[in-house]
């Protein structure tokens, strides 16, 4: 891990960090590279990877349209809104 | 020490707390963060609808760290709980206060099975889909539990029976007869196998020891099990718990809800000033982890190896009990955790995790008694609450 790769998922995760946080955050990744190695002590060749611990089955319904909320519910909890909108800002400069 | 973040002003019976990640309709739930301060749902979760039904009153939301993901609770935006430089864990202390019947919490990442451990108390993780969580703040979805804590074992037992069962709303909930499993006893507890580390303060070792005791006193046969398993359980479940919490908390970006920056002249800067003022470190760095395992360099070679290895340990669980009936651990490494011991070590929930990860990984359910936790095979439950009443010495 270096800084530019910590740049990059700075970015793609919309977040940003202080000098301070991106140093503890290398010696982290240094770490962890080692912890990995943990792993690689397993043969995982024929192994099938595990997603859900428990057997789940799809579980279908019909695909009936209900009105759970009106939008003044769910605009109670947006940080801004008008007339019925959300408001952001301009998205294009 | 700040225990609730909201308090219902109703006066309780049968009072009961939930972790501040269990939605309510007529409480805020903020799931630790400055990114939910006073955010209101409009639903509840199942699990508090059940309880309501049942004659409970909810009195209030008990502090949690941010998503629950730290050790004891300590990276709440609304501040740790602490006492005497000793971390503790607000639901906790509202169970050992008898201001609660019970606490509802959601077992992210071991934090109430810890607090239970250091506080002396019972806390049940039931197997995984047992349990409904629609209406629980989302952190790690294929290892997360909604369990119970409280002063004895058949107080949990009590609280589970009016929550387990089968919910249509949540698409990782069993059927209704395999969730009403966890209410009856299935087997007796005769041979227990142990986690014996090196790594445990001596404190713990001796705690581990007199448990161990109690149970040959009781008639029970114990063995040792190779230990191997936990630190690859553990670096497995922190790449799971990572790149799940990533995903998460993507939909986190201050513009349906949530905090919203001052701080921006265009949406990009919108997006990353809301996230970066709101989120603690620990949430920061667990997404910017979880990110690079799921990376196209990382996905096989980290995330894809650790859902293998996921398997590789619930197969060597499942032959485990072919022999045994539970398995017996510390929960922590030491007795108490200082303001210090956090200092010190930002990642310490990462490392703490070491006695915690089996149970989570595999989804078994975890029992935490008289300061150990018993993990036992797939909706033992009931069978794991008994024996933790001779752990905590319960009637004696």
């Amino acid at each position: 891990m270096d800084r530019e790769t910590l740049r990059r998922l700075e970015s793609l995760n919309q977040l940003k960090l202080t000098d301070d946080e991106k140093n503890k955050m290398l010696d982290f990744f240094g770490f962890y590279d080692e912890e990995l190695k943990k792993l690689d002590e397993i043969d995982t060749e024929n192994v099938l990877r595990m997603v859900h611990v428990m057997p789940l089955e799809n579980v279908l319904r019909e695909d009936v349209a209900k009105k759970l909320f009106t939008r003044d519910e769910l605009q109670k909890s947006a940080p801004e809104s008008t007339d019925g909108y959300w408001q952001v800002p301009r998205l294009v400069e | 020490m700040k225990l609730y973040i909201t308090k219902s002003a109703a006066a309780a019976k049968n009072a009961v707390v939930l972790d501040d990640m269990i939605l309510t309709k007529d409480m805020p739930t903020s799931a630790g963060s400055k990114m939910l301060d006073g955010y209101m749902s409009l639903f509840e979760a199942e699990v508090v609808t059940r309880l309501r039904d049942a004659g409970y009153d909810i009195c209030g939301k008990a502090n949690v760290g941010e998503i629950c993901i730290d050790l004891l609770g300590e990276t709440s935006y609304y501040g740790a709980c602490i006492d005497n430089d000793e971390i503790k864990n607000a639901s906790a202390e509202l169970v050992k206060s008898g201001e609660v019947e019970f606490a509802i919490n959601l077992d992210v990442n071991g934090a109430p099975r810890r607090a239970a451990a250091l506080a002396d108390l019972v806390y049940i993780k039931p197997t995984y889909g047992t349990v409904s969580r629609f209406g629980t703040i989302p952190a790690v979805c294929s290892g997360e539990t909604v369990g119970v804590m409280a002063k004895t074992a058949d107080k949990c037992k009590e609280a589970l029976s009016k929550i387990a069962g089968h919910d249509d709303k949540d698409g990782t909930s069993l059927k209704d007869e395999d969730c009403k499993k966890v209410n009856v006893k299935s087997k007796d507890i005769k041979k227990v196998a142990v986690f014996k580390t090196d790594d445990i303060s001596d404190e713990v070792k001796a705690k581990l020891d007199e448990k161990l005791e109690l149970l040959k006193v009781s008639g029970v046969e114990v063995i040792e099990l190779d230990t191997r398993i936990l630190e690859k359980a553990q670096v497995a479940w922190n790449i799971l718990m990572s790149a799940e919490v990533c995903n998460n908390v993507s939909k986190y970006d201050g513009i349906k809800y949530g905090y919203r920056t001052k701080n921006f002249s265009n949406i990009d800067e919108l997006y990353t000033n809301s996230r970066s003022e709101s989120f603690g470190y620990l949430l920061k760095s667990t997404i910017l982890f979880g990110s690079e395992t799921l990376s196209d360099d990382n996905y096989m070679k980290v995330y894809d190896k650790a859902l293998r290895v996921r398997r590789v340990i619930c197969e060597f669980m499942e032959k485990a009990f072919k022999d045994i009936d539970a398995i017996i651990s510390p929960v922590c490494k030491k007795m108490a955790y200082t303001v210090s011991d956090i200092e010190k070590d930002t990642y310490i929930a990462y490392d703490e995790s070491k006695f915690t990860a089996v149970a989570s990984i595999t989804g078994l359910p975890s029992v935490v008694a008289g300061g150990v936790e018993l993990i036992g095979s797939a909706f033992t439950d009931a069978s794991l609450l008994e024996t933790a009443k001779v752990l905590a010495k319960e009637g004696k």
